[in-house]
């Protein structure tokens, strides 16, 4: 089996020290890894900001190049895995040559740390962390997916650290939403920040690299000395730090 | 617009005891709603039952309109259909004025918000008194509601206090209870002197022609009864089919508003008057409402008409706790509010509303009828990019994004032209501190990360690896949930289960057998120091005996007969009713698992028994309490409504928490409930 790797435009750009992290621990864990070399973004940007003409190209481009490949596609980001698992079949839900394409992707695609426990059955890592962990449950990941119990269940395996979940509560970002609505996208994250300090961890983690970003950018912003983590940072035994 | 309201925001946030009132609200509203759901064993079952129950409704409107207009104009109402807002208002003040009406009282409607009810009729010279006390507050402030809900959710308890100062003459004081207790009689004589009493309709049920109206301060059942004209508004799309799925909307809309597992009151009103009812209205109108509700049926917003008003989505958005109501400009503020705002009154004015949301979801989590919420946003947002014009960096910036994505050779060179331009920004440990317009905005509260020097599909290394040890998906362990012996125990013992509901909400029980009530009634009557008491008359032998015994300790039941025809007298009749210091009814029914009476309005009971003193005393024999709702509708509870022209469900004293989410008891209902269960 070989894990076609869907490692999201964001990591991509900003990120790649993330992706690397993520090829590692499958590579360790679940076995042979493959980049689809042209592979973009999900459009997930674009779909929710309303374009959706755009977005439905970008989703078509997804498509195509990945019903090239085969076995599972695995996506670190809970909210282009959502994307792909449910944006593209609303968006392809009145067109009857893309609809059942759109499905055919969305059942092989899981999300990183569903991958890992839902599919491969992993519950225990052999892994030394030891650091006070917050883990930040992403909506897209949570309320979109339902998926919480499995990136909780690998870090509560980890030796040495100690895992508080933060409230379910949104941290503000919501992709256009962090610039075109800032003042509101600020406050709240500005809640986010002050529940991170009260719990007194040193690393933020999460599957979103994008509330990671919002997060890591208020926590610099103020002059904080947490960093936070993707959860295959983690994993993967990196230090703190989105890069 | 969207300018407009990104200031109204930008104030809202900066004001301190806003913030504080909606931090109040969220809490306090998503830890009840976290524990009434906790306590339901197969909520999610209930919300996906209620969803298909509201899906199938509005796929069959029509029919089902025409079943329940049928089956309202059999009843007695006199049923009008409205088109649009001002067509509404134009019904309700032609009804007015046939009654002559100088005032009316009104219990709340958001639909008659929607339709701009109260400028209508006051412009008309009909003064219109809100009586919810939160909605009593607003009007007197000249403030629209800013919650479904809670009307005043955006005050704190010193300007409530400012208001009533200065409107009402009252001495400043903070004291919610005494607040609460001005509203009282204040409004009290409001509802005497009122020809005509307005209100929503929370679900219709279309087998029935019954109408359900749920509130907490028994505003809504005095405005049903006290009047002699009672006009209900009604959004089309509010239909139940039928009692049995009343019974399972009505636990949802409770839990998800309030996280109450019933309502104080829920009025399940038949019909006017019958001929041999002691009180209640002589006229019944329902004016059904559209206002371009018609039209999302069949559209891709159609199951934002699933939506039963309960408010949940706004106290579980977190943009809703940044902003309040007022902010959105619309009758319908939070979630629900950015999808119906611009789908019913246009994309221009309200079509902004729908990028006024992070599509967390926890409105989706929250709906009790599990509609879609994030879906429809985006949904939404496909037809304001459509219809309204964006702004050219936006329009610009997504041509530009789709153009580098579609190609891959021109995403990867995007890339490799990115890091340069970056080197030109200030930097501090390696992220951005401020970027230029438009992305500042990013940069007022993060830093951001600039463009890596090298992207991960360069730095990507495709090397084989052997397979690991891909394992088999382990089976999905489903606890078997353990019975609950203390559950056990309530569902064979209804009336144990009954005390125990009842205790929880403030209300009191007397066990005794038959033979003891009569004389205990009237020992505790004596001890209270009751003298007049408005009491039901009808032949029930255990209410025969405790009238006797009440007569003989000295206690003066009055059972109220109220003419009919002629308003004045009507009012007459009913303000010599007012000094009563208790009630004593009976009771039709109970249910168990929500403390409930069922009171039934026929020959000898009257609803003002229960309704006008300050003190409720009641006589439930044990071997009617039934377990649940639906138990007692299927063992004769149907009936009882199709034969009674007004239900009303008793649970507890009446209450309210409009004033900075405290909780005070007894508004305009009882404040005090004393049941007997009679062995």
């Amino acid at each position: 089996m070989t894990i076609q790797l869907l490692v999201t435009c964001l990591i991509d750009s900003l990120f790649p020290e993330v992706g690397e992290a993520v090829v590692e621990v499958l590579r360790r864990y679940a076995g042979a890894v493959a980049f689809p070399a042209d592979q973009t973004c999900c459009g997930q940007p674009a779909y929710n900001a309303g374009f959706q003409d755009e977005a439905r190209r970008m989703a078509r481009h997804t498509i195509d190049v990945f019903e090239r490949t085969e076995g599972p596609i695995m996506v670190p980001s809970g909210s282009c895995a959502a994307m792909v698992r449910h944006g593209y079949l609303e968006l392809f839900a009145h067109d009857r040559d893309w609809l059942p394409r759109a499905r055919a992707l969305a059942e092989r695609t899981y999300e990183f740390s569903e991958f890992l426990v839902d599919m491969l059955g992993i519950q225990q890592l052999d892994l030394d962390y030891p650091a006070r962990l917050a883990y930040h449950p992403s909506c897209h990941l949570l309320r979109g997916l339902e998926i919480h119990h499995q990136p909780l269940t690998l870090l509560a395996s980890l030796r040495g650290s100690q895992v508080q979940v933060l409230s379910s509560e949104c941290c503000g970002f919501g992709g256009v939403f962090a610039v075109d609505h800032e003042p509101i996208s600020s406050e709240m994250l500005a809640r986010r920040l002050e529940q991170i300090e009260a719990s007194q961890a040193e690393i933020v983690v999460a599957c979103d690299v994008s509330c990671l970003m919002h997060i890591e950018g208020g926590l610099r912003k103020n002059g904080s000395s947490v960093r936070c983590a993707h959860l295959a940072q983690v994993l993967a035994g990196k230090d703190a730090g989105l890069r | 617009m969207r300018s407009h309201f990104l200031r109204r925001a930008r104030r809202a946030i900066a004001d301190p005891a806003l913030q504080s009132a909606l931090d109040r609200n969220a809490e306090n509203r998503q830890n009840a709603w976290q524990q009434a759901f906790a306590l339901l064993s197969n909520g999610e079952a209930m919300r996906m039952q209620a969803h298909r129950v509201r899906e199938h409704t509005i796929e069959n409107l029509d029919s089902f309109l025409a079943q329940f207009s049928n089956q309202l104009l059999q009843n007695g109402w006199r049923v009008h259909r409205a088109a649009d807002a001002e067509a509404a208002c134009r019904i309700v003040m032609q009804i007015a004025s046939a009654h002559d009406a100088e005032v009316v009282t009104k219990s709340k409607s958001m639909l008659s918000e929607e339709i701009g009810l109260n400028h209508a009729l006051e412009r008309s010279g009909v003064r219109i008194v809100e009586t919810d006390l939160g909605e009593f507050i607003v009007q007197l402030r000249g403030e629209p509601p800013s919650h479904i809900i809670t009307p005043a959710v955006h005050l704190r308890r010193q300007e409530v206090a400012a208001t009533f100062h200065e409107k009402l003459g009252m001495p400043y004081s903070t004291d919610v209870e005494a607040m609460t207790a001005l509203a009282r009689r204040t409004l009290r004589q409001e509802f005497l002197q009122s020809a005509v009493g307005i209100t929503g309709v929370n679900f219709g049920v279309a087998e029935s022609g019954t109408l359900c109206l749920v509130t907490n301060e028994g505003n809504g059942r005095m405005v049903t009864t006290v009047p002699p004209v009672h006009i209900a508004l009604m959004g089309l799309e509010r239909l139940v089919p039928t009692l049995d799925d009343l019974a399972l909307m009505l636990p949802l809309l409770t839990r998800a508003a309030t996280g109450q597992v019933i309502s104080t009151y829920v009025s399940l009103i038949q019909g006017p008057r019958h001929a041999d009812d002691p009180d209640g209205p002589d006229e019944r109108h329902l004016i059904l409402i559209d206002n371009r509700r018609s039209s999302l049926i069949g559209s891709e917003m159609a199951e934002a008409l699933l939506c039963i008003r309960c408010g949940a989505c706004l106290n579980a958005c977190p943009v809703f706790r940044e902003l309040g109501g007022h902010v959105y400009r619309s009758v319908y503020p939070g979630p629900i509010g950015s999808v119906l705002s611009p789908a019913l009154f246009g994309v221009d004015a309200h079509g902004h509303l729908s990028k006024a949301s992070t599509l967390c979801g926890a409105c989706r989590e929250a709906c009790p009828v599990g509609i879609d919420l994030p879906t429809l946003l985006l949904r939404g947002r496909k037809s304001y990019v459509e219809s309204v014009r964006q702004p050219s960096f936006m329009r610009l910036a997504m041509k530009l994004y789709a153009w580098l994505m579609l190609m891959p050779r021109r995403y990867r060179l995007a890339q490799r032209l990115a890091r340069p331009l970056m080197r030109l920004l200030p930097l501090r440990e390696g992220w951005l501190r401020c970027l230029p317009p438009p992305f500042s905005a990013w940069t007022r509260s993060r830093h951001m990360p600039p463009f890596a020097a090298r992207p991960f599909r360069q730095r990507y290394q495709a090397a084989a690896m052997p397979a690991g040890h891909p394992g088999e998906a382990p089976e999905a362990a489903q606890p078997t949930p353990e019975p609950d012996p203390i559950q056990m125990m309530r569902e064979k013992d209804p009336p144990a289960r009954f005390e125990q509901e009842l205790t929880a909400v403030d209300g009191e029980i007397v066990r005794c057998s038959a033979e003891e009530a009569p004389a205990l009634v009237a020992e505790r009557m004596r001890q209270m120091g009751i003298t007049k008491m408005l009491a039901w008359g009808d032949q029930e032998p255990l209410m025969v005996a405790a009238l006797q015994a009440l007569k003989l300790a000295g206690v003066d039941c009055v059972q109220p007969d109220l003419p009919r025809g002629s308003n004045d007298e009507r009012r007459q009749a009913i303000a010599t009713l007012e000094d009563a210091q208790a009630g004593l009814t009976g009771a039709i029914a109970g249910i168990a698992d929500t403390g409930t009476m069922v009171l039934a309005d026929g020959a000898g009971r009257p609803s003002l028994a229960s309704l006008l003193p300050p003190i409720h005393v009641a006589l439930l024999p044990v071997d009617r309490i039934h377990a649940g709702m639906q138990a007692w509708l299927a063992a004769g509870g149907r009936d009882q409504i199709a034969n009674s022209s007004n239900v009303a469900l008793v649970t507890g004293p009446s209450r309210t928490a409009d004033i900075e989410m405290t909780l005070t008891i007894g508004v305009h209902g009882p404040g005090k409930v004393i049941v007997f269960l009679v062995e």
